[in-house]
């Protein structure tokens, strides 16, 4: 169920006064067209018809060639020889590759921030699934045999297996630099000050979990190397990154590479690093004019990729008798894995986000990364914010508590207004928080309780979170979208995006965004995108930015596109271009009826003229790099989203399994382009923060992952989630394309709080660590018999492994 | 090779020839994971699958029989509470319609919510060799160690015979709604003579019935003091370890939780 | 020596209403003969062990894994795919509800997950809760959060034939 309440700016006429001219009156933007309708999905029809074609159907009648990685048995160790006698020998196997074939000026190195993942292992092993060996075969069923044929001989060094371990004064150092990544602060005010006058002071230790992305399009792709371009059909979220990326690991020249984006089904997070792009490509090198096919299996593609950080989190927040926060000191150490991957930017979004949408005049932060021999962590849907949310929220719960004062009116006193500044001190112009909450609990209140449970062992609880996130990559980090519109020689509109599709609904966004603008239905729209060789750098697909940032892009280029019809029709009509508008597909008079050209025909008129219907528009807004010392930034993030999501559970005490009765999700959008789309955004991500709240979980010991499958990784099904109510608020952001700000995060960001904080009401002990499984939540009722005590592991790091001042 | 016979007869026969040289499948429900994971390979088979009457579940003499190849979706039709509802918790639709009662008993997981079922309503199964005919092993013999049981490689579970005028219930703990693994499983029977027996899964290398627990309600009735006091022995009963599912202490806790609500459930 | 020496078996059935005879792999599953052999990919591979059902097609009139079937299986069967479902360019009512919901986001489970549904409904057109879960709860959608699915199905069961 949607409800839209928009707020915001007032659009009533003005009550009395003199006749205003029309050519005076105010550029209203109210759209008529596409946007804020739910249209359907512009690649609905080959999804529901099976046509689509995603990485693994490019094979059929196509591939040549298939390909097999290799990867490393053991967490942590030296490489000391590959053997492929016995593989080469397979019928059908072609060849073994190893660091030592890569092509010449290859640098054999990815990584999204700093490049220090080998493609193949030169040497170091720092997580069981490095790469190896690349098998290539001419079946796919010899390129198996043949990687279960291929020998590795190791020099295995002591396991790093948790933070602990790595710690340790005697740890292995996993990098040069030793064991932890690097850090993030932020320094506000006197935090210590503050805590000793506070009234009362509460300290937590939260534990997250190592979260997959488990999208269900298992990682799958075709390339070749053909005429000196080498192309890659593989899905990621940033194809002209993955360009960048493919030719620096492999010594190509950037414009002998070409990335295609499929059909992509589903990331979260997870495509953001590169999967098996470099080894398709190496494999297309080394065989010219061949087609290679890749696949990984389930387990694979788990073991393989990056993971979500878990982030164990040590915060103390202070507070006056009447609720009002004063202080939060709080300290982070992140499971970077083994690799950096997103890892530096992530632990800054925690640092950002870790006061979230509370006042909180004094804060001191530290967060650091450090170096396990775990699969890598990067980014997944809330990078870094989404565990801070529960930290503090949790806090908030416990701090109500501790007052006896309601955690609604906690929340309510401590939420930021509009003007009020964020842990960075960024003010936020408009803050919606408290409208969010309201909302949530409106809707919540507007169908009775169910009556209280007959059996005494069944509790039900309630309870909602609020949450803020600053969308885009934000910091200063490099940030902008470009995008190109063109009215084709057959009259229909095209719109060029570098941006990625896998599912969120990008498509549409653009679309509509370009055909509310240009006046055209959405039948004469069609949308190119995440295609080197045709489509512009627009970003990745994620940090919530594509809306924000491509939606711009698409507007300023059909804005722009649209002063060059108008022009053409001036000559038509006879009137100036801002005396007329674009309507369904025909270009009429603003202020007179009268005024009508098809727009068929001001295009031919246009191409007869040697106009090229065609423009592009680049967003490259600014944003202002935290400080160094202090972690404050005028303007970290470009803009600000607020949510609030409320969950009633059911907890069955005796065996702690929990059910979620009800859910609502409120977030403020600025402006739905597609409220179906939107509402999806919001139902989904609430779904994957409920699983990180109760089910998900990778359990990794002593390095080795202990379930790498579905059957014991699990998600969510049908039985798990009600029906989620949406409300969606639509307070305009004056930055954002028709006022649009973004979605994608938020959802899960907003929901594994709201979710504990329901079982905290139920079963009256506040949960400290995900998931919260039966078993860990029949542990809260019982501590003793827990499996890892609370306090015992979790002090702080050792004196010498944390950063001083 | 690859048979797949059309009769009973012809299967035995096949099965008595070539005994562990060729992979029995029917469902492949269990069979076919362990091939997409490359953990087995499959060269020579024996499929069950189209062997008339293979998943016929009849009623003679006060017993339901099962066919070995009874899909799971089939038993949830059955009026056997126990086992009808342990067929309905394992995997979805797809799962169901494929998964066969043998094929649970011949993978034997200390996890088969089936194997419990039976364990608890002194099952029957039937094996049968071509030429040696059929032996009828009580569920209770049947498991003889951790993915071990009575089956000879030369013989076919070709039914299951479970009395069908037994009271039964059912307990399952997972960490979903749906497709579940179990943390723990219990199933409890009780015979039209009052005997009880209690079972449980993924508390012990295998399927594992609590007999000091049955015993005190032999002994002592239905009181709430002897429920109390059976669910403290089936927690003594049972041997869970700690895996990347769940710790043993919580297996061993719920052990009694399930022994209770299968008590009163079954209670006269 | 080589261990890809791997028997050949005669497959013959039907594939959404046409005849199929050709020799497969024994160890070939129905999901990889569909999409590698017969080059129909509609019908997708993604957990490869019966827990998501993203690889569902209805085998003689009952919901399976394709994963999990062999290819040899299938003699003298009849399988329907998600290729099948249309006609021509007239979509399933199915198919026409999950684009008017937004029951697709992604799409990588909606061809299993709308023969699932198929299944469901030619069996029951008006399935209570239970019934509607005990049909739908082999599928697994990491995308949507599963409301708009309810709702196209629910939409696709007032029109079922």
């Amino acid at each position: 169920m949607i409800s839209s309440q928009p707020t915001g700016i007032q659009t009533d006429a003005p009550a009395a006064g003199p006749l205003v001219e029309p050519s005076t009156t105010p550029y209203l933007e109210r759209p008529h067209g596409p946007v804020g309708r739910s249209e359907r999905r512009i690649d609905g029809v080959e999804k529901v018809t099976g046509a689509a074609l995603y990485g693994a159907d490019l094979f059929f009648n196509r591939a040549d060639l298939f390909a097999t990685i290799v990867r490393s048995e053991i967490p942590h160790g030296h490489l000391l020889s590959v053997d492929s006698t016995a593989a080469l020998k397979i019928d059908g196997v072609l060849a073994v590759y190893t660091a030592k074939n890569m092509p010449p000026g290859a640098t054999n190195r990815q990584g999204l921030i700093h490049r220090d993942h080998p493609v193949l292992v030169e040497d170091k092993i720092l997580y069981r699934g490095d790469a190896i060996a690349l098998v290539v075969a001419r079946t796919e069923r010899a390129s198996r045999e043949g990687r279960r044929a291929v020998k590795a001989e190791y020099e295995k060094l002591p396991v790093v297996g948790d933070m602990d371990d790595a710690l340790a004064e005697d740890a292995p150092r996993l990098h040069p630099n030793g064991n932890i990544m690097g850090g993030k602060r932020i320094r506000k005010g006197d935090v210590d000050a503050a805590l000793a006058a506070s009234d009362v002071v509460v300290s937590e230790t939260f534990q997250t979990q190592t979260v997959d992305h488990a999208f269900l399009d298992i990682e799958a792709g075709i390339a070749y190397w053909r005429d000196g371009l080498l192309t890659i059909h593989a899905s990621g979220q940033w194809a002209h990154e993955e360009r960048r990326l493919v030719a620096l690991a492999l010594g190509l020249p950037i414009e002998s590479v070409r990335i295609i984006t499929p059909a992509t089904g589903g990331a979260f997070g997870g495509r953001e690093d590169l999967g098996l792009q470099v080894y398709l490509g190496l494999a297309a090198l080394k065989h010219p004019g061949k087609t290679i096919a890749m696949r990984y299996s389930r387990e694979e593609s788990m073991r393989a990729r990056h993971k979500r950080h878990a982030l164990r989190i040590h915060y103390t927040v202070g507070a006056k008798s009447d609720g009002t926060l004063t202080a939060a000191k709080i300290t982070v150490y992140s499971d970077e894995g083994a690799y950096a991957s997103t890892g530096p930017a992530v632990l800054r979004k925690a640092a950002s986000h870790s006061t979230g949408p509370y006042r909180v005049p004094n804060v001191y932060v530290d967060v650091y990364g450090v170096y396990t021999n775990n699969n890598p962590t990067g980014a997944m849907r809330g990078f870094g914010a989404c565990q801070m949310a529960i930290a503090y929220e949790g806090m908030m719960e416990r701090l109500a508590e501790r007052l006896g004062m309601d955690r609604i009116e906690l929340r309510r006193r401590n939420l930021i207004r509009s003007g009020d500044a964020v842990t960075t001190g960024q003010i936020i112009p408009l803050a919606t928080g408290v409208e969010c909450m309201d909302a949530a609990l409106r809707q919540f209140r507007s169908k009775p309780m169910p009556p209280a449970p007959s059996a005494p062992h069944m509790k039900r609880g309630w309870s909602l979170s609020v949450i803020c996130f600053g969308l885009g990559y934000g910091d200063g980090f490099p940030d902008a979208s470009r995008a190109t519109v063109r009215f084709t020689p057959a009259g229909r509109l095209e719109v060029a995006t570098g941006g990625v599709e896998y599912g969120q609904g990008l498509l549409n966004m653009a679309g509509q965004i370009a055909a509310e603008e240009l006046g055209v239905p959405m039948s004469l729209v069609d949308v190119v995108w995440a295609d080197t060789g045709r489509t512009q750098e627009s970003g990745s697909s994620s940090a919530t930015r594509q809306t924000y940032f491509t939606g711009n892009a698409v507007k300023i280029a059909a804005s722009e596109l649209r002063e060059q019809v108008l022009d053409i029709a001036s000559k038509l009509l006879h009137v100036h271009p801002h005396e007329l508008d674009m309507r369904d597909a025909r270009v009429v008079g603003r202020f007179d009826a009268s005024l009508v050209k098809p727009l068929d025909e001001v295009l031919q008129a246009g191409r007869e003229r040697g106009h090229s219907l065609e423009a592009t528009g680049i967003f490259k807004p600014r944003t202002v790099c935290e400080d160094y010392e202090t972690g404050q930034s005028p303007r970290s993030f470009i803009t600000y989203l607020f949510a609030s999501h409320l969950a009633q559970v059911l907890v069955d005490t005796e065996t702690g399994e929990v059910r979620i009765e009800r859910y609502i999700a409120c977030h403020d959008v600025g402006k739905a382009i597609n409220p179906q789309s939107v509402a999806g955004q919001m139902i989904g991500g609430a779904t994957q923060g409920i699983g990180m709240a109760l089910m998900e979980e990778v359990v990794n010991v002593d390095g080795v992952m202990r379930n790498p499958n579905f059957t014991d990784y699990i998600l969510p099904s049908f039985r798990d989630i009600p029906i989620i109510e949406t409300v969606i608020l639509e307070n305009d952001d004056p930055g954002g394309p028709f006022g649009a700000r973004g979605v994608g995060e938020p959802p899960l960001i907003a929901a594994t709080p709201a979710v504990l904080a329901a079982i905290a009401n139920a079963i009256g002990v506040q949960p400290h660590t995900t998931p919260c499984t039966p078993q860990r939540v029949w542990e809260l009722l019982h501590p003793e018999e827990a499996a890892v005590p609370h306090e015992a592991r979790f002090g702080l790091a050792p004196e010498h492994a944390r950063m001083g001042r | 090779m690859f048979h797949q016979p059309r009769d009973r007869a012809e299967a035995l026969d096949l099965r008595a020839r070539w005994a562990g040289d060729a992979t029995v499948l029917n469902g492949g429900t269990d069979l076919l994971v362990a091939l997409n994971r490359d953990a087995i390979q499959l060269r020579h088979v024996l499929d069950l699958s189209r062997v008339a009457g293979f998943s016929d579940i009849n009623r003679e003499n006060g017993h339901w029989v099962f066919s070995g190849g009874a899909t799971l979706a089939k038993i949830a039709r059955i009026p056997v509470a126990a086992l009808a509802r342990a067929a309905m918790s394992t995997g979805g639709p797809a799962i169901r319609n494929r998964g066969t009662i043998a094929g649970n008993l011949g993978t034997a997981s200390p996890a088969g919510d089936g194997c419990v079922a039976l364990l608890a309503n002194d099952a029957f199964v039937e094996l049968t060799h071509a030429t040696r005919g059929v032996r009828s092993i009580p569920i209770a013999d049947y498991f003889t160690g951790f993915r071990k049981t009575a089956l000879l490689a030369d013989e076919l579970i070709t039914s299951v015979r479970v009395p069908a005028d037994w009271k039964t219930a059912w307990q399952k703990i997972g960490k979903r709604g749906s497709i579940n693994i179990s943390l723990v499983c219990g199933a409890g029977g009780v015979s039209p003579t009052g005997a009880v027996r209690l079972a449980y899964g993924c508390v012990a290398p295998t399927v594992i019935r609590a007999k000091s627990a049955e015993a005190i309600i032999d002994r002592d009735g239905w009181s709430d003091g002897a429920i109390e006091a059976a669910a403290q022995a089936a927690m003594k009963d049972v041997a869970p370890i700690d895996d990347h599912r769940a710790s043993a202490t919580y297996r061993r806790a719920m052990v009694g939780v399930v022994t209770r609500r299968l008590l009163k459930e079954l209670r006269p | 020596m080589s261990e890809t020496q791997v028997p050949q078996v005669r497959v013959t059935c039907t594939v959404n209403g046409a005849a199929v005879d050709r020799d497969a792999d024994l160890d070939r599953t129905l999901l990889d003969f569909l999409r590698d052999d017969l080059g129909l990919t509609g019908t997708k591979g993604s957990c490869l062990e019966g827990e998501c059902g993203s690889c569902t097609v209805i085998l003689d009139g009952a919901a399976v894994n394709s994963c999990l079937v062999l290819a040899a299986q299938t003699q003298g069967c009849k399988v329907e795919t998600i290729e099948g479902l249309a006609n021509g360019d007239k979509l399933h009512v199915l198919q026409d509800k999950f684009l008017a919901s937004g029951a697709a986001q992604c799409g990588y489970c909606t061809p299993g997950l709308i023969m699932a549904a198929k299944v469901l409904l030619d069996a029951d057109p008006n399935p209570n809760e239970q019934v509607f879960f005990e049909g739908m709860e082999g599928n697994i959608c990491r995308c949507t959060g599963y409301a708009a699915i309810c709702e196209a199905i629910r939409s696709a069961a007032k029109e079922w034939k």
